[in-house]
């Protein structure tokens, strides 16, 4: 369990790290927290020759903007936790960073490695699914901007390409009144969950104005309900039925099983966890509580 | 028996190691770094079942030029040999490098040794072995479905034993009983998980023809004989060393052939060379555990008496027989223990092994019995709910309440307290089993009370590895124990303490009986140029240990007194020794500091009483009982189950606990404290997967899961305290009872929450929720 030889970068620029990794390519990779980087490197299942270290660029702000919240890429999942604007404008976010991995992770993980790291159930992929993030992707030929949701493109398979760098995420904020929250399951505290769900719900006091969803642990990617949240938008607060929500989720959700949990399981919990996660944000729209 | 008025054993004071262990001052083997040094990596298997047709190293030549391959074809003949002599054994060896055929995922092909440890790990990437793949047996089904071709030519199946072990009459039994209750149960496979790894130094210096070996083991003299044998070198120039070691529970309590290569591969270079496993060859390849399933018949009275039991026992032991408690260990000892703490007197049991390709079946704490356990327990509960009475209730009525008790297959219990330890328990649960009563209606959240109540064979002497037939062959620990012109005493002790306390126990043993205060002994442990003796294993360190260290200290304080009463010109009879002097019983001012009397007897001999040889020094050695000696304990569970996620919390985990003489509280309750949270994880979470194809699914600990902090309750610990009369302090072993009662109590809780019967484990998320899903009426 010692990694390959590979070469280490510091890069002291944006710039220099787009260079570093332009020359680089496919042998290049771009390392903040290595929360995840580094134990693959050490069972060997990732080679890079060359290590690009961005721990040091100027990516690590979270700012607000008329409509949007920017995240940089190397913010550490624990920042959130004590963030004002996170609390403000993006709940969900901060009830589902509670679920990462233990404090040594939050500490060191960011948002860039754990968004590119991509694992099917991780909770900030979710939340960038959720919020209909949009990915900042650098590269020495400029900026592109691209979907959550096609930014990741299966389990730890991004859209990324070779040069790039994942510089930051855009969150935009939620217009008016608007509730969030998030609950998983796993087999243990800081594990990844088997399954996993999270709520936005941007109302007006009585009504719905926009459902969002994002359950993980049903496919390789985080996804959303969209049927379900049309179908939400416009209703009264008080008509949203959490069971009846959860047993939609349960039958529209198709995990597969494994040795640790049965597909059925799968299906059922992340059912249960879409109905407490609804019924959580109704009852705070309703000022409930 | 307890000694009388003790000062120091009993004694509740903190670890004298502590202060090494905690501040990073420890030295692992990790941490010796000898000149000159190769570092060895294991090219192991990825295939479960192949002939190994050729082993290609011409890559690493290419590539590594200076780098040394080792393959079967360099070592072969040399083995790890572990036969049980039953006559039913089918026997096996494991080369130590594989010559014609591998067996398991994990098991080595070749070695790879070069400059450092980053270049042999690229290097051992290079190396091609070619295979012509076979079938593989992954299930206990496969194993014995008669189709299959054997593992090992000359097999006649893939059982490597089958035997018997009965006592009583059970067609009596069964005609006489009102209720016949069958079930089966289930213990999947995990590992034994220390927080270090596996480890091996080895040097050979040519000029004294010496051979040094530092292995991470728990039974220095047993690497040092099978060496000895295996490459056929005088034992007097061997020495094994185990520095600190970070954690073992049995995992280390096997010879390893990698202990037996490295010794090889430092002879035939003359380099020293080292090995330390890395986690994830410590997960596919030191040793696993349980991996057991049994069928039970119980045969019970109409008033609810025990009268007969019927056990089938199967045990998955995986691909090779391992040193030295071999492919028979696990499946006879669940046989052995299976009749428990209850009174009845017909038993038949059918235990077998099977041969998988999958790791090799070794020692973990508890050894069979937290398995045995769980059938055992599990069926008491399950009797109790189908003959409508409470589970305590049931367990009291069959309890065994005289003693010495003669169980029915003879072996002999020595005092305990299990009748008391289930009281004490009963009143502790009274608010939980009401808690639990008033959550049966809930839909959304259940509680549930369970307990176990075991009894452990602890401390087993040679007889009982005499009747086994097993290559340990003994069982006896030993002591050498110096007092130095100064007062100080220095204890060469024939075990390894690996987070035990036994720098601080057995300190406190030979405290007493010198007269000195625990922190004046140095007690060097883990070294065979300590007195021959097994190791530390089998919860055997405090009652042989410490027995050991309280005979030789014994006769040392003995000359003491007679040094002392001649320097007092008192009678022997009135001289004391405590608190680092010796002074007369009746004028405790009469008297003289204890260095000078050791001064009398190593460099003032003058002083020495007429004729009185110098010297303070002494050996001894204390076997284990025929029979071992019995601790006793009931644990149990409380939970509370989240019924719509499965989710499980364990609200309160309780022991009450009987290891005899208590040589340190601390000690104890850190002992049962580490070993419940192990028999949670086993409970819970730990599970060694491997799919149809003998793959490991569960190679890091990202998907081999062990219990962690959050999950864990607060364990609460009760004593209750029963000297044996079998042992020199009265002391029994403890080390493994707390590993052995957490699957059975949190089973039962399951059971008792959901109104339904745990027949397996892990006890998962998805698991309980099945179980929910088929519960009535949740």
């Amino acid at each position: 369990m010692r990694p390959t030889e590979f070469a280490y970068h510091r890069a002291e620029t944006i710039e220099h790290a787009l260079a570093l990794l332009a020359e680089h390519g496919e042998d290049g990779r771009p390392i903040s927290g290595g929360q995840s980087l580094v134990p693959m490197m050490n069972l060997r299942l990732a080679r890079p020759a060359h290590l690009v270290d961005v721990n040091h660029l100027d990516m690590a702000r979270i700012e607000e903007d008329a409509d949007t919240i920017r995240i940089g890429a190397l913010v550490r999942h624990e920042t959130y936790l004590t963030h004002p604007l996170i609390a403000r404008h993006l709940p969900a976010m901060l009830e589902a960073v509670h679920w990462i991995g233990h404090p040594t992770i939050r500490r060191n993980g960011s948002i860039g490695g754990s968004l590119c790291h991509a694992d099917p159930t991780a909770e900030l992929a979710a939340m960038a699914v959720l919020h209909d993030a949009r990915i900042v992707l650098a590269s020495t030929g400029g900026r592109r901007e691209v979907a959550a949701v096609d930014f990741l493109k299966g389990a730890y398979v991004t859209d990324v390409q070779p040069g790039e760098l994942l510089v930051e995420v855009i969150f935009p904020k939620p217009t008016g009144p608007h509730v969030g929250t998030f609950d998983e399951v796993g087999e243990r505290l800081g594990d990844f969950a088997i399954g996993s769900f999270g709520v936005r719900l941007e109302h007006d006091g009585t009504r719905v104005r926009r459902l969002a969803t994002v359950c993980g642990g049903a496919r390789m990617v985080p996804i959303r309900m969209t049927e379900l949240e049309a179908g939400a938008a416009g209703q009264p607060l008080s008509a949203l039925d959490p069971v009846a929500f959860g047993q939609k989720v349960t039958a529209m959700v198709s995990p597969s099983g494994d040795f640790r949990a049965s597909a059925e399981y799968r299906r059922n919990l992340i059912g249960e966890l879409a109905s407490r996660t609804l019924q959580r944000a109704r009852d705070q729209a309703m000022g409930m509580k | 028996m307890k000694p009388e008025n003790p000062r120091h054993l009993g004694a509740r004071i903190q670890r004298l190691e502590d202060p090494r262990l905690l501040s990073g001052r420890a030295r692992y083997i990790d941490d010796i770094r000898p000149n000159n040094c190769l570092h060895l990596k294991f090219v192991r298997s990825q295939v479960a079942h192949a002939k190994l047709l050729e082993v290609d190293t011409s890559m690493v030549e290419d590539m590594f030029p200076g780098t040394i391959v080792f393959t079967g074809k360099d070592t072969g003949a040399l083995s790890m040999k572990a036969h049980q002599d039953y006559p039913e054994m089918q026997y096996a060896e494991q080369p130590l490098l594989a010559t014609d055929r591998v067996r398991f995922v994990g098991e080595p092909i070749a070695a790879v040794l070069a400059e450092d440890a980053y270049q042999a790990e690229d290097a051992a990437e290079m190396v091609f072995p070619d295979f012509d793949f076979l079938p593989v047996i992954a299930t206990m089904e496969q194993a014995q479905d008669p189709a299959l071709p054997p593992l090992f030519d000359g097999w006649k199946s893939n059982v490597w034993v089958e035997r018997q072990m009965a006592g009583g009459d059970l067609a009596a039994a069964r005609a006489g009983a009102a209720h016949v209750i069958r079930r089966t149960y289930r213990n999947q496979r995990q590992t034994g998980v220390p927080m270090e790894g596996r480890g091996v130094i080895a040097e050979y210096d040519q000029s004294m023809r010496v051979l040094t070996v530092w292995s991470s083991t728990q039974m220095p003299h047993l690497v040092r004989t099978y060496i000895a044998e295996e490459l056929g070198l005088p034992e007097s120039r061997i020495r094994v060393i185990a520095p600190d070691v970070g954690g073992g529970f049995g995992v280390k309590g096997q010879v390893f052939g990698e202990e037996v290569l490295l010794a090889w591969c430092a002879m035939k270079t003359g380099r020293p060379v080292k090995w330390i496993e890395d986690r994830r060859e410590n997960l596919l390849a030191s040793i696993h555990a349980r991996d057991h399933l049994h069928t039970l018949e119980a045969y019970v009275s109409a008033e609810g008496r025990l009268l007969g039991l019927w056990a089938d026992i199967t045990v998955d032991v995986g691909a090779y027989s391992t040193y030295p408690f071999t492919a028979a260990g696990d499946p006879g000892m669940a046989a052995k223990v299976m009749p428990g703490p209850y009174d009845f007197q017909a038993y038949e049991a059918t235990f077998r092994g099977l041969a998988s390709n999958k790791c090799p079946l070794g020692t973990y704490r508890g050894v069979a019995r937290p398995s045995a356990v769980f059938s055992q327990e599990r069926l008491m509960d399950d009797i109790a709910r189908e003959i409508g009475m409470d589970p305590i209730e049931f367990r009291l009525k069959n309890i065994i309440r005289e003693f010495p008790y003669r169980n029915v297959l003879g072996f002999t219990y020595d005092p305990g307290s299990y009748e008391e330890s289930l009281l004490r328990m009963r009143d502790l649960l009274q608010d939980d089993i009401a808690a639990a009563k008033a959550s049966r209606t809930d839909p959304k959240t259940r509680i549930g009370v369970g307990v176990a109540c075991f009894i452990e064979q602890t401390a087993h002497g040679t007889p009982d590895f005499t009747r086994r037939r097993v290559p340990i062959e003994t069982g006896y620990v030993a002591a050498r124990i110096e007092m130095m012109p100064d007062g100080e005493v220095l204890i060469d002790l024939g075990l390894q303490s690996h987070g035990q306390g036994m720098e601080t126990t057995m300190a406190q043993v030979a405290a007493d009986a010198l007269g000195v205060t625990p922190d004046r002994v140095f007690v060097r442990h883990g070294d065979t140029s300590a007195p021959y003796s097994v190791g530390t294993w089998g919860s055997r360190g405090g009652p042989l240990g410490g027995g050991a260290v309280h005979v030789a200290a014994t006769e040392i304080g003995t000359k003491l007194k007679l040094i002392a009463a001649n320097l007092l010109q008192a009678s022997p009879e009135h001289v004391e020794l405590a608190d680092n002097r010796a002074f007369l019983r009746d004028r405790p001012e009469t008297g003289v500091d204890i260095g000078y009397v050791a001064r009398s007897a190593l460099r003032n001999i003058d002083r020495l009483p007429e004729g009185m040889s110098p010297g303070l020094a002494a050996e001894a050695s204390v076997d284990g009982p025929k029979d071992g000696t019995y601790s006793n304990a009931v644990h149990a569970a409380v939970v509370e189950i989240d019924v719509p996620t499965g989710k499980m919390k364990i609200r309160r985990f309780v022991v009450v606990e009987d290891c005899g003489t208590i040589i340190n509280p601390l000690v104890v309750d850190g002992q049962v404290r580490g070993g419940v949270v192990q028999g949670i994880g086993s409970a819970l979470c730990e599970h060694f997967v491997y799919d149809e194809e003998g793959q490991p699914l569960t190679t890091s600990f990202a998907d081999y899961l062990m219990p962690q902090a959050p999950e864990m309750p607060m364990i609460e610990v009760h004593h209750i305290e029963t000297p044996t009369p079998l042992t020199p302090l009265g002391a029994k072993g403890l080390g493994e009872g707390g590993a052995i009662g957490p699957p059975a109590a949190l089973a039962n809780a399951v059971t008792n929450a959901l109104d339904f019967e745990v027949r397996e484990t892990p006890l998962t998320a998805s698991a309980i929720w099945h179980m929910a899903q088929d519960a009535k009426g949740v």
